[in-house]
C-alpha cells in the first residue's frame, strides 16, 4: 500500500518468492551453462559466448511461458493466487535475464567488425522480403524494449500516476513481446535445429501459455452482463454468506461487488485501486474487505482505506427487492460512504425439516 | 547502413530527450503530482528507466494531473475487455508464425549433384 | 465463496494452502532445472572447424593473388604447408585483408598467422601490420588460371572465416546476419557444394567479371540454393563466378 514509496516493499513471502524464483534460475543457468557441455559429445565444443546466449535467451522463454501461466492459471483457479503476488519480481528478473542474452549475441555475433554493432544488428541482415533468413533479430529486438518498459514501469508509483487502466493497457504488451519471442525463435534457433527436443519444448510452452488464456478468456465471457440503465440484480438474499461478496456485472462491463458484514449489505466496485484485482473475490478480514491480490484493504461502506493509507473505491447503492438483492449501475465518487441496507432473514420457502431425517 | 545509423541515432535522442524528462520529473514533476512522493527520495532513481523508455506518456500524464483533466471514473474502468482480444491476437500470430517456421525449414539437399554444363577450355 | 484458504500477501500463508504451494515451487525448480538440461543436451553439433593455434603460427611465402579475394599461392613452405597449397586470408575479426594484399598483387609475400581449418577448408587470419603480410624477396612464379567450365551447383553460401572455425556454429540461417557482416567485412564467401566438385566441398564464390560476391547474394546467404557459374582452377583452390541470376531455391528449383 502507498503512504510514502520506497524501493521495495519488502515482507517474508516475498523474500521467499524470490528465494524460489532464483532458485528456480539459477538450477536451469547452472545445469543449461555446466551440466550439458560435460554431456554433449561434439568433436568441437560450441563456442563458449554461443552456448551462453542460448542458455540466457532459452532461459528468458521458459520465465516468460510461466509468468505468462500464472495469470490465468489463478483466474482459474484460486490457489494459484500466491504466484501472482509477487510476479512483478520475476518479471524484472526475466527481463534482466534477456539482456545478458542480447548481450552475449551482440557482443559476438556483431562485434569484431569496422561498423558500430548496433548499426551492424540493424543492418546486416536486410532480407525482410522472405521468410526462411528474414532477420529473426527485429523481433528479439522489439520483445526486449516491451520486457524493458514492463520492468522499469513495474514499481507502485507507475500504476498510481499512469492510473491502473493505462498501466495495464501497457502492460498488455507482454502479450506482444511473447508472440514476439515466438517469432523471434521460430525464424531463428529452429530454422537450423537439428535436434527437436528445443523445438516440443518450446511449442508445449506456447501451447500451454495459449490453452490457459483461452480458458481464463472463455471463463470471463460466461458472465452474464445485466440489462442496462435499470438496478442491476446481484444475487438472492439466501445466497450471501458473512463476510464475503456476490459480483455483479454491469451493462456497462464495470464490475461491483456486494458484501455482507454484519448482516448488512454494501457495494463497491469491484476494482481495486492498486492494479484492478477483483475484490470481490476477496473477503472480510478485520471488518476490512482485502483484495485477493495484493491484500489492499477498503471500508466497504465508504469504499477508503483505513488511515494512513489514500486509496479510495467507487461506491454503488444497494436495495433489495423481494428476494432479490439490486445495485444502482451509477458509481459514486471514490470515498463515499453508504448506509448499508440490512439483509432481511431469507423468506423460509424451503422447509428444513425435508432434508433432515 | 543510413537507415540502420539513423535509427541509432533516433533512439539516442530519445534517450537524451528521456534523461532531460527524467531530470525535470523527478526533482520538480514528481512532488507536484504525487503526495506520496513527497519526502520520498530513495525510490526515484528506480524511475529513471521508466521515463528514459516511456516519456512522452510521463508529460502527457503529468500534464493531465496538472490540468486536472482526467475524469475521475476512469481510473476505476478495468481494461478486462480488450483481454479477449489481446490474448486472441496473441494465440492466433504464435499458431500462425511457428507453422510458418516450421514450414520453411530447410533440409540438406545432399542428393543433388553437381551438374557440369560446358567444357572447360584447357579440358 | 467456499471456505477454501484465502492468502493475503503480507500475511503468513494459510496452512492446507502451504502444501499446494510448496508443491509448486518444487515443481518450479526441478522442472526449470530440467528444461535447461533438455534444451541444453539438446544442441546440435557444431562441426568440426577450429582455429588451430596447436599448430602454432604458421610463417609461409607465395604469390599474391586478387581473386578478388586475396588468395596465397605457396612457394616456400614449412613442414604443415606444403609449396603448390593456396588459401585464403582474413585480418583479425569481421575483416579481409585486401587493403594489404592489394599492393602486392602478382608479387611474391611472406604471411604470417594462425590457420582455421575445417577439412579441407584452410584459410589463414594473419597478423596485424607488416608481420602478417609483407613482401618477399625473389622471383614470383606466374599464376595461370583454369577455366574448368560453367558448372550448375548446388549448396549454401557462408562466409569462410566462420563456417572455417572461428565460429562455432558458424553457418545457417540463425547465424546469417553474422555471416554478412563477415562478408561486408571483405571475409572471403564460400560455397559448401551438396558434393563434391573435382574432389572439392568448398569453393571460393565471387560475382561476375571477378568481382566481389554482390550485396543481391546475400539475401541467399545461409539457404539451400541452386545456380550456375563459370569455375576456374587458381592453384589447388576452386573459385566459382556465380551467375546471379540463375539463383533458385534448392527445394523450388527441383520441383
Amino acid at each position: 500500500m502507498s503512504v510514502k514509496y520506497i524501493p521495495v516493499q519488502w515482507n517474508p513471502n516475498k523474500w521467499l518468492y524470490d528465494i524460489v524464483m532464483l532458485a528456480a534460475v539459477a538450477a536451469f543457468l547452472w545445469v543449461f551453462l555446466y551440466v550439458t557441455p560435460e554431456v554433449l559429445s561434439h568433436e568441437r565444443a560450441i563456442n563458449p559466448q554461443i552456448h551462453n546466449a542460448r542458455a540466457f535467451g532459452a532461459c528468458a522463454f521458459m520465465m516468460l511461458t510461466v509468468i505468462l501461466c500464472i495469470g490465468p492459471a489463478a483466474r482459474l483457479d484460486k490457489r494459484f493466487l500466491p504466484l501472482l503476488y509477487n510476479r512483478r519480481h520475476f518479471g524484472v528478473m526475466t527481463t534482466f535475464v534477456a539482456i545478458t542474452h542480447s548481450g552475449y549475441i551482440l557482443n559476438w555475433y556483431f562485434n569484431f567488425s569496422s561498423s558500430d554493432k548496433y548499426v551492424g544488428l540493424l543492418y546486416a541482415n536486410s532480407s525482410f522480403g522472405q521468410i526462411a533468413g528474414f532477420p529473426f533479430e527485429i523481433f528479439g529486438i522489439f520483445a526486449l524494449v516491451c520486457l524493458m518498459i514492463l520492468a522499469a514501469t513495474s514499481h507502485d508509483f507507475w500504476l498510481k500516476f499512469l492510473t491502473p487502466p493505462i498501466w495495464k493497457r501497457l502492460h498488455y504488451l507482454i502479450y506482444a513481446a511473447y508472440f514476439s519471442v515466438a517469432a523471434h525463435v521460430s525464424l531463428g534457433i529452429l530454422q537450423d535445429q537439428q535436434n527437436h527436443v528445443f523445438t516440443v519444448m518450446f511449442m508445449a510452452g506456447a501451447a500451454a501459455v495459449i490453452v490457459l488464456h483461452i480458458a481464463a478468456w472463455m471463463a470471463d465471457r460466461a458472465e452474464a452482463a445485466a440489462k442496462d440503465g435499470a438496478w442491476a440484480e446481484v444475487a438472492r438474499v439466501g445466497d450471501f454468506r458473512e463476510g464475503y461478496a456476490k459480483i455483479a456485472k454491469l451493462a456497462s462491463g464495470d464490475r461491483v461487488a456486494v458484501y455482507l458484514m454484519e448482516g448488512k449489505l454494501s457495494a463497491i466496485s469491484n476494482a481495486c485501486a492498486h492494479q484492478n484485482g477483483p475484490l470481490g473475490e476477496g473477503k472480510i478480514i478485520d471488518c476490512l474487505v482485502t483484495c485477493p491480490w495484493h491484500g489492499f484493504q477498503y471500508d466497504v461502506r465508504s469504499g477508503r482505506s483505513p488511515a494512513p493509507f489514500t486509496e479510495k473505491v467507487p461506491t454503488y447503492r444497494v436495495r433489495v427487492m423481494g428476494d432479490m438483492v439490486e445495485v444502482h449501475p451509477d458509481a459514486n465518487p471514490p470515498g463515499t460512504y453508504v448506509e448499508p441496507v440490512p439483509l432481511p432473514e431469507p423468506e423460509p420457502e424451503l422447509p428444513e425439516e425435508g432434508v433432515t431425517t | 547502413m543510413d537507415v540502420a545509423q539513423a535509427l541509432v541515432m533516433a533512439m539516442q535522442t530519445w534517450g537524451m530527450i528521456g534523461a532531460v524528462v527524467a531530470l525535470v520529473f523527478l526533482v520538480i514533476g514528481i512532488d507536484r503530482i504525487d503526495e506520496d512522493a513527497r519526502g520520498a527520495y530513495i525510490f526515484r532513481p528506480l524511475l529513471i528507466p521508466g521515463v528514459l523508455l516511456i516519456w512522452p506518456l510521463v508529460l502527457w500524464r503529468w500534464w493531465q494531473i496538472e490540468t486536472e483533466r482526467a475524469a475521475w471514473a476512469a481510473r476505476y474502468r478495468p481494461v478486462r475487455a480488450s483481454y479477449g482480444l489481446a490474448v486472441v491476437l496473441m494465440s492466433v500470430g504464435i499458431v500462425v508464425i511457428v507453422i510458418t517456421g516450421l514450414s520453411v525449414r530447410q533440409t540438406w539437399p545432399a542428393d543433388i549433384a553437381p551438374v557440369q554444363l560446358t567444357e572447360g577450355a584447357g579440358q | 465463496m467456499s471456505d477454501k484458504p484465502f492468502f493475503v500477501g503480507y500475511l503468513p500463508a494459510p496452512g492446507p494452502l502451504r502444501t499446494f504451494l510448496l508443491t509448486i515451487c518444487i515443481l518450479l525448480i526441478a522442472g526449470l532445472g530440467g528444461a535447461g538440461f533438455l534444451m541444453g543436451a539438446a544442441q546440435d553439433d557444431p562441426g568440426p572447424g577450429a582455429f588451430r593455434f596447436d599448430y602454432g603460427r604458421q610463417t609461409v611465402t607465395g604469390v599474391v593473388e586478387m581473386t578478388p579475394y586475396p588468395v596465397i599461392h605457396v612457394v616456400e613452405g614449412n613442414d604443415r604447408i606444403k609449396p603448390g597449397d593456396s588459401f585464403m586470408m582474413t585480418a583479425g575479426g569481421k575483416a579481409g585483408v585486401d587493403g594489404r594484399a592489394m599492393p602486392l598483387n602478382g608479387q611474391l609475400a611472406q604471411v604470417s598467422g594462425v590457420v582455421l581449418e575445417r577439412g579441407d577448408l584452410y584459410m589463414m587470419q594473419v597478423r596485424g601490420g607488416q608481420n602478417g603480410l609483407q613482401a618477399a624477396e625473389g622471383d614470383a612464379p606466374q599464376i595461370t588460371p583454369e577455366p574448368q567450365g560453367r558448372w550448375q551447383l548446388t549448396g549454401e553460401i557462408c562466409d569462410g572465416k566462420c563456417l572455417a572455425g572461428a565460429m562455432r556454429p558458424g553457418r545457417g540461417l540463425a547465424h546469417k546476419a553474422c555471416a554478412n557482416l563477415c562478408l561486408l567485412g571483405d571475409v572471403p564467401p564460400i560455397f559448401v557444394s551438396t558434393q563434391p566438385v573435382m574432389g572439392e566441398e568448398f569453393l571460393l564464390v565471387i560475382g561476375p567479371d571477378g568481382t566481389r560476391l554482390p550485396r543481391e547474394a546475400y539475401d541467399y546467404v545461409a539457404q539451400f540454393i541452386t545456380a550456375e557459374g563459370e569455375i576456374t582452377k587458381h592453384g589447388d583452390l576452386l573459385i566459382w563466378e556465380i551467375d546471379i541470376d540463375t539463383i533458385a531455391l534448392a527445394d523450388e528449383g527441383t520441383e
